[in-house]
């Protein structure tokens, strides 16, 4: 057994730290902590603040999937003052909802993702020429992907950023990364495990594809965000307000915030982001993946083979509240449900309903800290959201110092990050425990599927299809985590063409209205409130518990994505997302973990990270710092 | 190290581009016409600044608005421009070896590099939390910023401690300029900075060799040099009584000032009125929200957003970010008070739609 550490794991948002435990006769993880590094108190700083303000101090909770914790704010603070927004704030926030999906995912697999898969090293080797001939042969063999996507607006008459599947165009990129090499400035490659032999999977015409569309994208992304920004006013953190959105819409006065001009700015941005996911990323997606799953690595999927959980999203008209249920029987996207087992098949997987009240029941989600920074008076149970505490207890590490970590005490407390748990189980979140939910969902007959569930079951038999693999196996695995995050990016853009459509429609009907003000003024609302908002955040399930009282905030929760799939033990020994997806996942090289790193990236996390080995007991046999060797080709 | 122009050269630009770039970036960065030669000597003459970004307490928005920049576009930034050395958000490496690789860079270039700071330290709890490799923060930070030529402090949780340090401020959060001394600290206030000002600074780091001419407070005067009220496509109406008394009420259709709905426009030094977002796309206020004052210190605290404020500076005083500073809490409230008045006589008419 052997004990490695990496700090800090890059590419990702915040800061986050791994410890694993290997056998090194098998080369296998058998065990793995995950520590959330940072702790900023948002929660209580929300506490005694005018509820209509909290969305923007909630939205600074993540600048990368920037709006979503808006979003869920504004859901929360309606539906404790039974607010129902008009239905073209309705479509609105829809579209930045699809269009923060589209953009997270398109940025996550190219920015965040892509240099654990393709290496600029082996894209040098690559002839211009045969990865022309290859882009072309590939866009022509999952080509039909596009397919998938319903267009009901079905104006855009050709492709417009994807004409370039030409040698010059890969000549060009190529060329400038060996100029990069040459200057001896590696900047952002720099001291990369590039010798790793996982880079030797693929042929080097796909890795000078993948890194040419790395650095395309890079330029291309910003595009995407367009509709926030016309909607909201800028990007990241576009302005919401309670009640609806602040934008309003006018096709007769030249100073609105929305007329037909803005509309079709945003139109063509929803195009472009058809073209950037359909063209560029499912293509790449699948033809990376395809030779990972061929070459047997089908690892990774941890606890997303035994339990996943969603809440559900896009509602397709607005409704009247979340706790009383009114928002799931609107929501299109059925992914609120838990299913465990998924791995035994999909008719074996067990189905659980979720929604309403259950996000009420005091008994249904709640937070554990017994092994995390933070003081209850009661440790070995869990406090549902309504009733959190959130009172900092930092106990230090099992060896070292307190400002000088050696190793975390997993016996102990080890992470900032607390535990959440369904009826006291660990769950995985995120677009796999989605796919994972609408598919079980569907093929057992738990919901009546709407044309976006009808869509995800046609992708993922797609994808099975491609693969020559039954979803159950190829869905949980890492390929699968980050193929679901993929898929999702194209239900965004169809998403967004449906929702655009449906606010073309309701503004020629003669609505304009795009917010509630009715119960703006404080002295409308009861002395006593509390509300729920949900939502289903690129990274997974999201949501917000508010307590009002005489009109201030009394208590504020936010169970988060990266919580849920990143959280520390519980007192019953259940483990989170990240320590189980590690813990099945064999190393080649161990002091060079990059399918630990692969693994961890592909639940795109939202803090930074850093891994150590251990044994099962805990005991530390041979401790490997892991650093790579110089950089072979630099 | 190779010269812009040697950069650019490589990569098939001609001399024609190359000077059209010049002049888009000397207006791009405010500079009068006459500067352009010196912008193109120093073009020819400047290698690939090394750059290392690190993060504290923060959200990473900065960063995501750092690569929403247009104009330069942020791959030219990161490949052609600077030398972006170390940084969580897109470095390729990680753990130890990134570790190393930073201590290398800042031996190498002693003196000569660039420190970004995005985020804050806390002093809490020893600086425990926020830990990079088992170690605070705090200690990255002071190790990094020693050998820096100068140190960029990216948003308003580096300039000022945001949404961190307000109220209670649970970790004792506080500016970077509170635990650096004796280094220069260019701020860029903004939750967060506008792409086009973040890569705008880079650019004159980059092509003057110098600091950008900052005001009082540490800002680059020209992207904080005036209020957002004073270039707001709005102001019209602020002048003319012309108010939003609700979210979309008629005035709110017609673009009416918001400054009764909240506005901090009037107190906000930022470039959100001139540069806009999105390479002048849009920016909160044409989207029909109040300017939240984003780049403003101690912007959480100062009261409910949608309170209008009570007392703003008198429209039409010529004054500069050095002067007004804290004087603008003090000003008179009279003007408000007037438009307060016509803004109700006006609305009358109004009301039954036109």
């Amino acid at each position: 057994m052997a004990r490695v550490v990496v700090d800090p794991v890059t590419r990702i948002e915040g800061h986050l730290r791994i410890e694993l435990i290997v056998d090194e006769k098998s080369g296998k993880v058998v065990d793995a902590v995950s520590s959330g590094t940072m702790w900023r108190g948002i929660e209580l700083i929300l506490r005694g603040r005018d509820p209509r303000d909290a969305w923007a101090f909630a939205q600074r909770i993540c600048g990368v999937c920037t709006s979503i914790h808006a979003h869920a704010s504004v859901r929360a603070v309606e539906d404790a003052l039974e607010i129902k927004i008009p239905k073209n704030a309705n479509y609105i926030r829809n579209i930045m909802y699809g269009t923060l999906q589209v953009h997270d995912h398109v940025v996550h697999f190219y920015h965040l993702h892509a240099l654990d898969w393709v290496s600029p090293i082996e894209a040098l080797k690559a002839d211009p020429v045969q990865t022309a001939v290859l882009q072309n042969q590939l866009l022509e063999k999952y080509g039909a992907v596009a397919e998938l996507m319903p267009d009901p607006i079905g104006r855009r008459a050709y492709p417009r950023k994807f004409p370039k599947a030409t040698p010059g165009y890969f000549r060009a990129f190529q060329e400038k990364i060996k100029k990069v090499v040459e200057s001896g400035q590696l900047g952002i490659f720099a001291a990369h495990w590039w010798d790793h032999p996982d880079y030797k999977l693929l042929p080097p015409e796909v890795h000078l594809m993948a890194v040419a569309h790395y650095l395309n994208m890079l330029d291309v992304q910003r595009e995407i965000f367009i509709p926030q920004v016309v909607f909201g006013g800028k990007n990241p953190h576009p302005h919401y307000i309670v009640g609806g959105m602040s934008c309003s819409i006018s096709l007769n006065d030249m100073n609105a915030p929305v007329n037909t001009e803005r509309l079709a700015v945003v139109e063509d941005a929803i195009y472009t982001q058809a073209e950037a996911v359909n063209l560029f990323y499912l293509v790449d997606l699948l033809a990376i993946g395809h030779i990972y799953v061929q070459k047997g690595q089908t690892y990774g999927g941890g606890l997303a083979k035994r339990r996943v959980i969603g809440y559900g999203e896009f509602p397709d008209e607005p409704y009247g509240g979340i706790k009383n249920g009114d928002y799931h029987r609107q929501v299109i996207y059925h992914c609120n449900g838990v299913v465990e087992d998924f791995a035994e098949g999909v008719e074996r997987a067990k189905f659980y309903p979720l929604a309403g009240k259950d996000f009420a029941d005091p008994e249904v989600i709640q937070e554990y800290v017994a092994h995390s920074w933070y003081k209850y008076p009661d440790e070995k149970k869990g406090l549902h959201p309504w009733d959190g505490i959130t009172e900092p207890n930092y106990t230090g590490p099992k060896e070292g110092t307190k400002t000088h970590w050696k190793y975390l005490d997993e016996k102990g407390k080890y992470s900032w990050i607390k535990s959440p748990r369904w009826r006291g189980k660990p769950c995985e979140v995120g677009p796999l425990a989605r796919y994972i939910v609408v598919y079980t969902g569907v093929k057992q007959g738990h919901i009546k599927p709407s044309w976006m569930d009808e869509m995800i079951v046609k992708q993922i038999d797609f994808v099975s299809k491609v693969l020559d693999l039954p979803p159950h196996v190829w869905l949980p695995t890492t390929v699968g985590r980050t193929a679901a995050r993929g898929l999702e990016a194209q239900v965004g853009v169809a998403a967004n063409l449906y929702f655009m459509k449906k606010l073309y429609d309701n503004i020629k009907a003669g609505d304009t209205s795009v917010a509630n003000t009715e119960k703006w003024d404080p002295s409308t609302w009861p002395r006593e409130a509390k509300g729920i908002g949900l939502t289903d955040a690129p990274r997974g399930a999201l949501g917000h518990w508010v307590v009002i009282k005489d009109g201030k905030i009394a208590n504020y929760q936010c169970v988060v994505p990266t919580t849920w799939n990143g959280g520390a033990r519980d007192p019953m020994g259940g483990q989170g997302a990240f320590e189980e997806c590690m813990k099945d996942t064999p190393l080649q090289v161990v002091n060079k973990p990059l399918e630990v790193l692969r693994g961890i990236h592909s639940f795109d996390p939202c803090l930074a990270c850093s891994t150590h080995l251990y044994d099962a007991e805990g005991r530390e046999i041979v401790e490997i710092r892991v650093q790579g060797s110089q950089p072979v080709c630099f | 190290m190779e010269t812009f122009w040697e950069t650019f050269k490589r990569h098939g630009v001609n001399r024609r581009d190359f000077f059209k770039f010049a002049t888009t970036i000397t207006g791009l960065m405010g500079l009068s016409p006459s500067m352009i030669p010196e912008v193109v000597r120093a073009l020819e003459t400047k290698p690939r600044v090394p750059v290392i970004w690190i993060h504290g307490l923060e959200c990473t928005c900065c960063s995501e608005s750092f690569i929403r920049s247009a104009t330069p576009l942020a791959s030219d930034v990161v490949l052609s421009m600077i030398s972006l050395e170390y940084d969580d958000t897109l470095s390729a490496a990680a753990g130890e070896d990134l570790e190393r690789h930073r201590k290398e860079i800042i031996k190498k270039y002693w003196g000569n590099y660039i420190l970004a700071v995005e985020g804050n330290p806390p002093l809490g709890e020893d600086g425990m939390y926020c830990i990079v490799n088992g170690e605070p923060f705090l200690k990255h930070l002071k190790e990094s910023a020693e050998g820096a030529k100068a140190v960029i402090a990216w948003g308003s949780c580096a300039s000022w401690g945001c949404v961190q340090a307000a109220k209670p401020n649970p970790t004792t959060a506080v500016p970077i300029h509170k635990v650096i001394t004796g280094k220069p600290i260019i701020k860029v206030p903004g939750c967060p900075p506008i792409a086009e000002v973040m890569t705008g600074v880079i650019m004159h780091l980059v092509l003057f060799d110098s600091i950008p001419p900052l005001d009082s407070q540490g800002r680059p005067k020209q992207f904080y040099g005036n209020r957002i009220h004073d270039t707001c496509y709005r102001r019209a109406f602020f002048n003319a009584g012309q108010f939003v008394e609700r979210f979309d009420d008629e005035g709110a259709k017609k673009g009416w000032c918001l400054y009764k709905v909240g506005c901090r426009g009037p107190t906000t030094y930022n470039s959100c009125g001139n540069i806009r977002w999105y390479n002048g796309l849009s920016y909160p206020i044409q989207a029909g929200h109040g300017c939240i004052g984003c780049s403003e210190d101690n912007f959480w605290d100062n009261g409910p957003f949608y309170h209008r404020l009570t007392t703003i500076p008198v429209p039409s005083v010529e004054a500069n970010a050095d002067k007004v500073g804290m004087a603008v809490a003090a000003a008179a409230a009279a003007g408000a008070v007037v438009h307060g008045v016509i803004s109700k006589l006006r609305s009358k008419p109004n009301r039954g739609g036109e």
